[in-house]
């Protein structure tokens, strides 16, 4: 990221400017595609230069296509891909007569495409303007304009008393402001030992030593919204039900590590979660939760809700940061670390939103009653899962760690619907390895998960069925992560549209390349994407190589 | 001071030294493509991997800083290995191999890699030849940023800037109508840092190839 850019958007952000990306939004919201005259006015607006500008116009998903009156976006993430292959994009194609990105002669229609929508438990998903329909009949309600806005079911626990799907009365936040100061809070995340739940698993108290030990007297908190994993939806959960648990874990986390400031950066995939968030600030601030002098403990806390606009590889820490700035979402090397050089070039702490919710429970109850939620393992706290459509009760649960995957699928989702099989589960997100239906006894924790080249990630467990082409797999995640590439690095740049190519094409794969590159990628790679990509691809060579037309 | 070794050889380098930094104090050769020591290291080309003690895998030399003991090993298969894949990957982006006297083209030959096996799409042509001194050809532009790096912290001008995502990745100036519709002030930065020549002096490009 160009220290240069980011000082200047700091001295712009002192008078309130708004950001290039913010700007370059509204434009296509307000007339359908951007003009250089949008550009310009963003460069100004912003004060970044017209070359920046237009390096971040085209650079996310939500500024490249140009909308029609009536602007459809298909969603090709994993969960709609388990559901129905390709048959629901191409029916929306056929149908409206439009290709991915195209709007008609009239601008009365336009269709994108969008990965994912968050409604993976009622694949497939179709969002016309702000509204998202999903499940059986979609295309045919969207061609005929008569689309309606799927409902959500509710989220569940198996915990005997629920922690991250409860409603927040900020009894954390209360109990710091009152009985702890921020040292003993930071040692209480430190000994709760929280590990990021947005797939490094990262401890959270490490992160945040390190921000309050920088030097300087400016620090932010930043939460990562951006949980573009598809086939997850927990993160939406949490900011559009519980979006006060968020608010309560930001303000922790600055209360521990002197920040007076925090941002959420959201999806605009989930249209719902600002709005939702925005709302839970006003009544925080009329509560005196947040703003100046939270509770009259002399405590000032903030939050400013930033929305993104379309890019997987956003989620990546330092990439969130740039498009927090307004900036090209791609990826920086560290370090410098945004602990040390974050937000406006100042030390930032930079946590998953499912990991911040987990800290009003530290807070409030102590880090010995949090390490008891997952008895007899290692792994501290409880952990959202979340089911995709194949399942019969697909929906966003609270576990403990440990359990098995199969005690996941069968006992908490139900086992798929109409009794069908379980062929392999993708767990946590397209980074994650794909485990086959042999390895169902695999428990749900790091370590274990780990040494089946899986990992726990953003805790989606996402089967597919018997009927599921394995080749169709690979060449579905591939495409994912040649589209999302930030085009940053050069082995995840050309190395993951190359192995695209390589699945796209009807020909065998030459298995010794292909594993050369894969290689590359994880050996190469400059962030998780090119380098995790690799994991589902091995998963895939060791446990279904017969699928894949190798050669 | 820290006191490192490089392929066996002690080596000290003043504090927040890079591994890059390192391996040059002690003479020792590392394939680099989007490192320009004018330039703050960007850690794009993923092609100056070293093998370090102790990690799990190889590093990149010119954003890994240098800490206390630590045993660099410029030539470790592994990194070598995936050094040459990286560049055998960039010269299949390009329709036409890299001139010899580019920086790609030598670091390629350097490292063995004299063609690619990947087939492929390539970048489609596309040539800008309305400035009077700098040519643009978007074709060869693997997107290592250092013109865009030059003309942000070395010339503060500001004129240049990545475009796309993935492998449709470029560059270009202003707001994509050339270098004279832009902030450019032709100082020649961006030309004299490309190692491919996808920026150059437009009296460089034969009049055959100008059209």
């Amino acid at each position: 990221m160009s220290q240069n850019l980011v000082e200047l958007i700091r001295r712009h952000h002192s008078v309130q400017a708004p950001t290039a990306l913010e700007v370059l939004k509204e434009a296509v919201d307000d007339h359908g595609e951007l003009t250089d005259e949008d550009r310009r006015r963003a460069a100004e607006l912003a004060g970044i230069p017209e070359a920046a500008v237009y390096g971040v116009s085209t650079f996310y998903d939500d500024l490249l296509a140009p909308r029609g009156e009536r602007h459809v976006r298909v969603c090709t993430g994993t969960a709609c891909f388990a559901a129905a292959g390709d048959a629901h994009v191409d029916a929306i194609r056929a149908g409206l007569g439009l290709e991915l990105g195209e709007r008609s002669a009239d601008g009365a229609v336009s269709l994108a495409e969008t990965v994912c929508l968050g409604f993976c438990h009622s694949s497939p998903a179709l969002r016309v303007g702000a509204e998202v329909d999903a499940g059986p009949g979609v295309v045919e309600r969207v061609l005929g304009g008569e689309e309606r806005a799927a409902t959500e079911p509710d989220w569940e626990s198996t915990l005997p008393e629920p922690v991250l799907t409860r409603p927040s009365e900020w009894a954390g936040l209360r109990r710091a402001l009152a009985e702890l100061d921020p040292e003993s809070l930071l040692a209480e995340v430190e000994a709760a030992e929280v590990r990021g739940r947005g797939g490094a698993g990262f401890p959270a108290g490490t992160k945040w030593r390190f921000t309050r030990q920088a030097a300087g007297g400016e620090k932010f908190i930043v939460a990562n919204g951006d949980e573009g994993d598809p086939g997850s939806y927990i993160d939406k959960y949490l900011m559009e039900r519980s979006p006060e648990r968020l608010l309560e874990g930001l303000a922790l986390a600055g209360f521990a590590v002197g920040a007076a400031h925090g941002f959420v950066l959201t999806r605009s995939e989930y249209p719902r979660s600002k709005p939702a968030l925005d709302a839970a600030i006003e009544r925080a601030r009329a509560d005196g939760l947040l703003g100046e002098d939270v509770l009259g403990s002399g405590f000032d806390f903030d939050v400013t809700i930033v929305e993104g606009a379309g890019s997987y590889v956003v989620g990546e820490e330092t990439a969130l940061l740039a498009c927090l700035q307004g900036l090209r979402g791609t990826v920086s090397a560290r370090p410098p670390f945004p602990a040390e050089r974050g937000v406006y070039g100042r030390p930032t702490v930079v946590n998953n939103v499912e990991t911040l919710c987990n800290v009003p429970f530290v807070a409030e109850r102590g880090a010995a009653a949090y390490r008891e939620l997952s008895p007899g393992t290692e792994t501290a706290g409880s952990k959202l899962v979340c089911f995709n459509e194949r399942f019969a009760r697909p929906t966003v649960v609270e576990v403990p760690f440990g359990l098995s995957v199969r005690q996941l699928c069968e006992e908490v989702a139900g086992g798929l619907r109409d009794g069908a099989a379980i062929k392999a589960v993708q767990i946590g997100g397209p980074l994650g390895g794909i485990l086959p239906a042999s390895k169902l006894d695999t428990a749900f924790d790091f370590d274990p998960l780990a040494a089946e080249g899986c990992m726990v990630g953003h805790g989606s467990i996402l089967a597919f069925d018997e009927a599921t082409d394995m080749r169709d797999v690979a060449r579905h995640l591939l495409r994912f992560g040649a589209h999302e590439s930030c085009g940053k690095c050069f082995p995840c740049r050309i190395g993951l549209r190359r192995a695209h190519e390589e699945f796209a094409a009807d020909a065998p794969v030459d298995r010794e390349r292909f594993e050369a590159l894969l290689e590359a990628l994880e050996v190469g790679s400059l962030c998780a994407h090119g380098g995790g990509i690799p994991a589902p691809m091995r998963s895939l060579l060791t446990h279904f190589p017969d699928e894949l037309g190798l050669s | 001071m820290i006191s490192v070794t490089v392929d066996g050889a002690a080596v000290d380098v003043a504090e927040g030294a890079t591994v890059l930094d390192a391996a040059k104090a002690a003479g020792r050769w590392v394939p680099t493509v989007c490192f320009d020591e004018r330039q703050a290291p960007f850690g794009a080309c993923r092609v100056c991997l070293v093998g370090l003690a102790g990690s799990p895998k190889p590093v990149p030399a010119c954003t890994t800083p240098c800490r206390e003991g630590m045993e660099i090993e410029t030539e470790e298969p592994t990194a070598r290995r995936v050094a040459g894949a990286v560049v055998e990957l960039v010269l299949s982006e390009m329709p036409t191999p890299p001139a010899p006297h580019t920086e790609l083209a030598r670091v390629a030959a350097r490292l063995g890699v004299e063609d690619t096996r990947w087939p492929g799409a390539v970048h489609a042509r596309e040539d800008d030849f309305r400035h009077p001194y700098l040519a643009l050809r978007h074709e060869l532009c693997i997107s290592c940023g250092r013109c865009v790096r030059a003309c942000d912290e070395v010339q503060g001008a500001f004129a240049l800037t990545a475009t796309g995502r993935g492998f449709e990745a470029n560059v270009t100036a202003g707001l994509d109508a050339g270098f004279e519709d832009s902030t450019c002030v032709a100082c020649g930065a961006c030309a004299d840092t490309c190692p491919t020549d996808a920026i150059t002096e437009i009296r460089l490009v034969p009049q055959s190839e100008r059209g």
